[in-house]
C-alpha cells in the first residue's frame, strides 16, 4: 500500500509543480514546434519525398523534444536539497523512480498529442484515420525513453556537466527505441498492415519491459548512497 | 533503565571523503528523551556526522543503530524513526506550505488532517500562511515550516543541523520550545550548533569535534568552553 502511495504523492506534486510553474511543458512545446516550423520550410517542395522522411521527422522532432525535458526531470529535487530528503525518506525507492516515470511519461504525451494536429497541419498530411495506431507507437516509444531518461536523469543531476552526459548516455541506449519507432511509424503511415510492422512494435513493447524493469532496480543503488 | 535511542557504535566511526579524513575514532550514545549538542569549528566534521546519523551518508568504518537498527544494514526501519532538519529546507517552491506537508507526511505514510496541520504551523507562527507558495517565504519562515513538519512526523530521533539559523529572536525561542516538547514526549534530539547560550538551554550532553574526534564537556561549561 505504501509503495502505490509514495508513486501517488510523487506524481501529484510533480503534476502540481508543473500546472503552477508550466516551466517544462511550455519549454517543450515551443521547441518542438519550432522544429516542425524549420522542417515545414525545408520539405515543402515535394510531397511525397515528405511522406517518405515523415516517420524520420516525428522522431527527430520527438526524440530532440524528450531529451530537453527528461534531462530535467530531477532538477527541482535538487534546489531545496529535496532530493536528499527522498533518499532518507523511509520509502521504497522503486516507488519514487516510478512516480517521477509516470509523470515524465504524462509530460512528454501531452506534448506529443499537441504535435500530431500540427504535423498534419504543416505538411497538410491526411493522417486522421491513422492517428490510433500512430498514438499507440507513439505511447511504446516514450515508455521506453522515459524510463532511461527517468534513470539517467537522477544519475547526472548532481553533476556540473549534466547537459552534456545526459544526451551521451541516453541517446546510444535509445537507439532501439528509434529504431523501433521510426520503422512502425513507416508502416503506420503507408497503411500496411499491422503484420507487416508487428516485429517492430514487439521490439518496442519488449525494450520498454527489459528498460523499466532494469531502471527500477538500479534507482536504488543510484539514489542511496 | 533508559533505553539507548541512537548510538554511534564501534571504536572508530570515520568518514572519508576521497583522501579528506572528516572524521575519526568518534563514539556516541543517545538515551530516550535526551539532547546532545555538538559543537566544533567550521569544517571540524559536524554536518558529516549528523549526516552519518541521517542516513545520508555512510560511515567509513564503524557502526550507527537507530533504535537497534542497523543505518546501513536496516537503514529504511532506521529511517523510519528519524526526522532531519539539514542546511536545505527541503520544500518545493511552486507547493504552497499545506501542500508541502502534505507531500512529506503522505510520503511518510501518514496524512494529518487540515486541523492538525493548522495546529502545527500556528504552533511554529506561520499559521497565515497555508496557501502561500515556498518561494515567496523568507528563510526563516521556511525554517518555521521545516520544524512543523518535523512536528508532525513525530520522530523518535530529531536531527536538527544548525537549527537557528535564519531565526529570528522569537523564532530561536520557538524552536527551543519545541524541542522541550520532543524531549517531552520521549523523542530523542542531536543538535549541532553554533549558538552555545540557545543550544545550552535545551541540551542535556554536549561534544566538541576536534582533531576530528568528539571530546564531551559538560553542559555547564559550554558557554566558555574554548575551541
Amino acid at each position: 500500500m505504501l509503495f502505490f502511495n509514495v508513486i501517488k504523492w510523487i506524481l501529484w506534486k510533480d503534476i502540481l509543480s508543473e500546472i503552477r510553474s508550466r516551466e517544462s511543458i511550455s519549454s517543450l512545446f515551443f521547441f518542438a514546434l519550432n522544429t516542425l516550423f524549420i522542417f515545414s520550410f525545408s520539405f515543402s517542395v515535394d510531397r511525397d519525398v515528405t511522406f517518405a522522411l515523415m516517420p524520420g521527422l516525428i522522431w527527430v522532432a520527438f526524440g530532440f523534444t524528450s531529451i530537453l525535458g527528461l534531462g530535467k526531470s530531477f532538477l527541482s529535487e535538487v534546489h531545496n536539497d529535496c532530493l536528499s530528503y527522498l533518499q532518507i525518506a523511509p520509502v521504497p525507492k522503486g516507488a519514487i523512480y516510478l512516480g517521477k516515470f509516470f509523470g515524465n511519461l504524462l509530460l512528454m504525451l501531452a506534448v506529443e498529442i499537441i504535435l500530431y494536429p500540427l504535423f498534419m497541419i504543416f505538411f497538410n498530411l491526411d493522417i486522421l484515420a491513422k492517428l490510433p495506431s500512430l498514438l499507440i507507437i507513439s505511447m511504446l516509444a516514450t515508455v521506453g525513453l522515459s524510463a532511461l531518461g527517468t534513470l539517467f536523469s537522477v544519475l547526472t543531476v548532481q553533476i556540473r556537466a549534466r547537459e552534456v552526459m545526459f544526451p551521451l548516455l541516453l541517446l546510444p541506449l535509445s537507439v532501439p527505441v528509434f529504431i523501433g519507432a521510426v520503422e512502425s511509424t513507416q508502416g503506420a503511415l503507408s497503411g500496411d498492415p499491422f503484420s507487416a510492422y508487428r516485429h517492430w512494435i514487439e521490439l518496442l513493447f519488449i525494450f520498454d519491459m527489459v528498460m523499466t524493469i532494469t531502471s527500477f532496480w538500479v534507482f536504488e543503488f543510484i539514489l542511496d548512497y | 533503565m533508559a533505553i539507548s535511542m541512537v548510538s554511534l557504535l564501534g571504536i572508530k566511526v570515520s568518514h572519508t571523503y576521497r583522501f579528506f579524513k572528516a572524521l575519526k575514532e568518534v563514539s556516541l550514545a543517545l538515551q530516550q528523551g535526551e539532547c546532545y549538542a555538538l559543537f566544533g569549528p567550521n569544517g571540524a566534521g559536524k554536518t558529516t556526522l549528523m549526516k552519518i546519523f541521517a542516513t545520508l551518508l555512510r560511515p567509513t568504518c564503524g557502526t550507527v543503530a537507530i533504535m537497534g537498527k542497523d543505518s546501513v544494514q536496516d537503514r529504511e526501519a532506521a529511517r523510519q524513526a528519524l526526522y532531519f532538519i539539514g542546511h536545505g529546507s527541503f520544500l518545493y517552491d511552486d507547493l504552497t506550505t499545506l501542500e508541502n506537508i502534505k507531500f512529506t507526511i503522505g510520503l511518510r505514510g501518514g496524512l494529518p488532517t487540515l486541523g492538525e496541520m493548522k495546529i502545527a504551523l500556528d504552533r511554529v507562527g506561520i499559521g497565515p500562511y497555508t496557501s502561500q507558495k515556498i518561494r515567496t517565504l523568507s528563510a526563516g519562515m521556511q525554517k518555521r515550516l521545516s520544524l512543523a513538519k518535523a512536528i508532525l512526523a513525530k520522530p523518535t530521533l530529531l536531527l536538527l543541523d544548525e537549527p537557528y539559523a535564519s531565526l529570528d529572536e522569537k523564532g530561536i525561542d520557538m524552536m527551543n520550545e519545541a524541542i522541550f516538547d520532543f524531549l517531552k514526549k520521549g523523542s530523542s534530539v542531536l543538535i549541532s550548533s553554533h549558538d552555545r547560550v540557545k543550544t545550552a538551554e535545551v541540551a542535556h550532553r554536549a561534544g566538541i569535534l576536534h582533531n576530528k574526534g568528539l571530546k564531551e564537556i559538560p553542559v555547564t561549561e559550554l558557554v566558555h568552553a574554548l575551541f
